[in-house]
């Protein structure tokens, strides 16, 4: 062992301790400050909105965002590969397109319809799985290829974004957004089968383990054996056609198809998958994370809705909240100390 | 033994005293003492987890000690900062070299120091003070204008080396694990320059696991065990006892380790595990054909550029081929993918094991089973007690310490970390296995354990085939030695019948095989 240094008066350096638990504390509130930020939220608003905690209000927030949980468990998919898919607006546009196509011109049950709508979706993820994989362009670019010819086959198609119309439809298709399965509005139910299908898939199952595994490190997943090329293709294809679906539900609930409209759901979803990500312990993009970046945004946006703010407003404070908790998230990720010990 | 005896004359380039840091759980240093007289080469081992690279990240300014003081050429700092310690000439040589890969030799050699001249940045100056830099004092030629990426990891070390000692201010530079991607030549020019740098005076400061290097090139060597030093060894005045290798280890272990390699019996047997004829990539490989038998080690080294990578690389299918057969256990094997590889039978554990060994992000268990998830899971599901068991079999069986399945990674050493990419394969049912510098980077204590478990793989039948930089490993560990010069196999030799001297002589060109 050593001996004692041989004197004390040298100035010490600078000694700063932050104590184990201090440490901890500061851990666990960038891991659960989102969590604490939105239940925060939801104490204000209650205070603030008297209407915000009536039950139908809460109902009104799940349905309205069950369409967004779709897309943002798809993207979770995507990110969670390694990838980013900017074109689920188009796969989200060809849904409902192609359904009402469907039934419209071809006369097609409404079940036919549903497959044609996640048929359309499917071959958006077609061309992203061909562009990234054969191709090897990165997803960023890829998709946003995608997205460019999507967006204009779409106003080739309908005159320059002209609506398409379907009054007629099916009392069935239309009670994909409408109705209700044992008293729950059928987009929460929908929604939330997607949500466990991606559970499933993501956190606990062989593949899931898998497409985490490429999107840390692809080249550990391919000398482990594991076919990365294919299962990039499934993902993209999967994604795709999962989004189709939320297309498919804005068609029945509108009963007619507006050209561009799945564009707005982009950002969101990308969003939802990054709060989401924050909250897990290694920042991975995960289902449970993404459900709770989705009611995020959308209780924030349906507070500041009842508290009956200018609606120009609006958007700015969305933004500036939404920055707000994701920093407060990541602040303290690079601090952490990585590495204990090489 | 303490530091302080040497103070006087000379005086101090580096004087760290009574350092501690603790992390979450983790006690890192424990009022640890390192010093570095001026103008010395001073060397610094233990086994991973001692401390190492803790007390050189406080140096560096990244982490902050909890307790203890840092002289820097006989003043105190105050406050530790990247900046502050560069601006006292202190330069990091960094085992990760960052370096951005599309810029040329010369800007990344003078990024964040560019020369100007009349019109901005100076480029053809630079280029030329970067050329003449590497060849001057490194000794290696290489084109300014070329590009990062295109460049061997030896030579980009050399480039990150040149990058920190470019602006001559460097007084005490800080090498931690330089030799670690260079090949046996190669450390030799590395070691010239250290040489020339030590004639100019500057203080050095070696982070190391190889201990031959470390006595080989430096004046003194501080110890570290536990997050502590526990001995300041002379390496160069002849005094007695003469200090060895083995006293080192002695101080670095805590105790003695007999025998580095494992006593192996070979058992010829007629399988062959894995056989290659005369692969061809049309570029660096030329004809290649080589055959691992079944309970063999099987050797393969060969100096960087030689096509040692090439040929591990068309073996793992991250390689095209144009012509050339692999079989493995006797039956063709499609090399066009490394999942087609693994599915074939091969297990391959990469050199670079933080970027392509494992899922830093993971959990230990999960790196485990990554290869062979389907055998804890039914249906696409995943039994999470039966992976999380297997993880606690593997990490038992490896003695992965600190214990703990569900710890990620990262958080591990490097020898233990590559303790993990082995349990990944031992759960499989691979019969050839590749391996790629496996030691790298490992300590003593966990090397031992590392060739332990080859030998054991082999005496299970399955043929290793061992790449690595190291002749003293090959020896100890392989039945044969496979000799890559050129793109070809230039020598295959029973290893019991070969010596280090003629070993590096074969890989360097410098003797026919016989």
């Amino acid at each position: 062992m050593t001996s004692t240094p041989p004197s004390s008066a040298d100035t010490p350096t600078a000694v700063t301790t932050r104590s184990g638990w201090g440490r901890r504390l500061v851990d666990s509130l960038s891991r659960y400050g989102f969590v604490i930020v939105f239940f925060a939220f939801v104490v204000f608003f209650a205070v603030r909105a008297d209407a915000f905690l009536n039950p139908s209000n809460l109902v009104n927030i799940l349905e309205g965002n069950a369409v967004l949980l779709i897309a943002a468990l798809a993207m979770t998919l995507v990110v969670a590969s390694g990838g980013i898919d900017l074109s689920i607006g188009i796969a989200i546009d060809f849904g409902g397109w192609f359904a009402i196509i469907a039934m419209r011109d071809y006369n097609l049950t409404w079940a036919s319809a549903l497959l044609v709508g996640l048929l359309a979706g499917a071959a958006v993820g077609t061309l992203n799985a061909a562009l990234v994989v054969r191709l090897k362009i990165s997803p960023f670019l890829a998709t946003l290829g995608t997205f460019f010819i999507g967006s204009s086959v779409q106003q080739i198609y309908t005159s320059g974004g002209g609506q398409v119309p379907f009054r007629e439809m099916s009392e069935s298709f239309r009670s994909l957004s409408t109705g209700a399965v044992l008293g729950i509005p059928t987009e929460i139910v929908l929604a939330g089968t997607v949500g466990l299908l991606y559970f499933v898939l993501l956190e606990r199952s062989v593949h899931g383990k898998r497409i985490h595994a490429i999107g840390l490190q692809r080249s550990v997943a391919s000398v482990s054996g594991i076919r990365v090329s294919g299962y990039l293709v499934f993902v993209f294809i999967f994604a795709s056609a999962t989004v189709a679906l939320s297309g498919i539900i804005l068609t029945a609930g509108l009963r007619q198809f507006t050209p561009l409209s799945g564009f707005s759901y982009l950002l969101d979803s990308i969003a939802a998958v990054f709060i989401g990500a924050s909250m897990h312990p290694q920042r991975r993009p995960n289902v449970a994370g993404t459900l709770v970046g989705v009611l995020f945004l959308g209780v924030v946006s349906n507070g500041l809705n009842l508290m009956g703010l200018d609606f120009n407003l609006r958007d700015a404070l969305e933004g500036i909240i939404l920055v707000g908790a994701l920093a407060l998230a990541f602040t303290n990720r690079n601090n952490r100390a990585a590495e204990v010990s090489i | 033994m303490k530091a302080t005896s040497l103070l006087e004359g000379a005086g101090s380039a580096l004087e760290m005293e009574t350092v501690s840091k603790t992390f979450p759980g983790v006690r890192a240093l424990d009022r640890a003492n390192l010093s570095v007289s001026r103008g010395e080469v001073h060397g610094l081992v233990g086994e991973n987890g001692a401390g190492k690279s803790t007390i050189i990240k406080i140096l560096a300014g990244v982490y902050r000690a909890d307790a203890g003081k840092v002289n820097v050429d006989g003043a105190p700092l105050e406050k530790i900062d990247p900046a502050s310690v560069h601006r006292l000439g202190v330069r990091f040589i960094h085992q990760e070299i960052s370096l951005v890969p599309h810029f040329s030799v010369a800007e990344s050699v003078f990024l964040g120091q560019e020369q100007t001249g009349k019109f901005g940045t100076a480029k053809r100056l630079m280029r030329q003070r970067a050329e003449a830099f590497l060849t001057e004092t490194l000794g290696v030629e290489l084109d300014g204008r070329a590009l990062v990426r295109d460049l061997s990891v030896a030579e980009r070390k050399l480039v990150q080396i040149a990058r920190a000692l470019i602006d001559g201010q460097a007084k005490l530079v800080v090498f931690d694990e330089p030799t670690a991607v260079l090949a046996a030549a190669e450390v030799q020019t590395l070691f010239a320059a250290i040489d020339a740098l030590r004639q100019a005076g500057k203080s050095m400061l070696y982070v190391s696991h190889y201990l031959n290097e470390i006595h080989q090139i430096c004046d003194r060597v501080t110890v570290f065990r536990n997050g502590t030093d526990v001995g300041v060894m002379n390496l160069r005045q002849s005094q007695e006892p003469q200090v060895g290798v083995p006293e080192i280890i002695r101080l670095m272990v805590g105790r003695d380790i007999d025998d580095l390699y494992p006593q192996r019996q070979h058992t010829k047997r007629k399988q062959k595990a894995l056989e290659v004829t005369d692969l061809d990539d049309g570029q660096r490989l030329r004809g290649v054909s080589l055959t691992v038998g079944a309970g063999e080690v099987v050797g393969l080294t060969g100096i960087i550029g030689s096509g040692r990578a090439e040929l591990v690389d068309s073996l793992y299918g991250l390689r095209k081929i144009r012509s050339g057969q692999i079989l493995v256990n006797e039956e063709p094997a499609k090399a066009n993918s490394p999942a087609r590889a693994v599915r074939s039978g091969l297990a391959l554990v990469p050199r670079d094991r933080r970027n392509d060994g494992l899922v830093l992000d993971m959990t230990v268990a999960d790196n485990v089973n990554l290869a062979t998830l389907e055998e804890v899971s039914t249906l696409g599901w995943l039994n999470r007690a039966a992976a999380s068991r297997r993880g606690d079999e593997s990490m038992e069986r490896l003695d992965v310490r600190p214990r703990g399945s569900q710890a990620v990674s990262r958080l591990l050493s490097g020898g233990n970390q590559q303790k993990v990419v082995l349990g990944r394969w031992l759960a499989s049912q691979a019969r050839v296995y590749v391996l790629d510098d496996p030691t790298v980077g490992v300590d003593v204590g966990a090397r031992s354990e590392i060739y332990r478990l080859i030998a054991d793989l082999a005496q299970a039948g399955a043929g290793v085939l061992m790449c690595s930089n190291d002749p003293a490993e090959l020896l100890g560990m392989c039945d044969r030695i496979l000799v890559i010069v050129r793109g070809r196999i230039i020598a295959d030799i029973v290893a019991a019948e070969t010596d280090l001297e003629q070993l590096t002589a074969l890989a360097t060109g410098g003797a026919e095989a016989t």
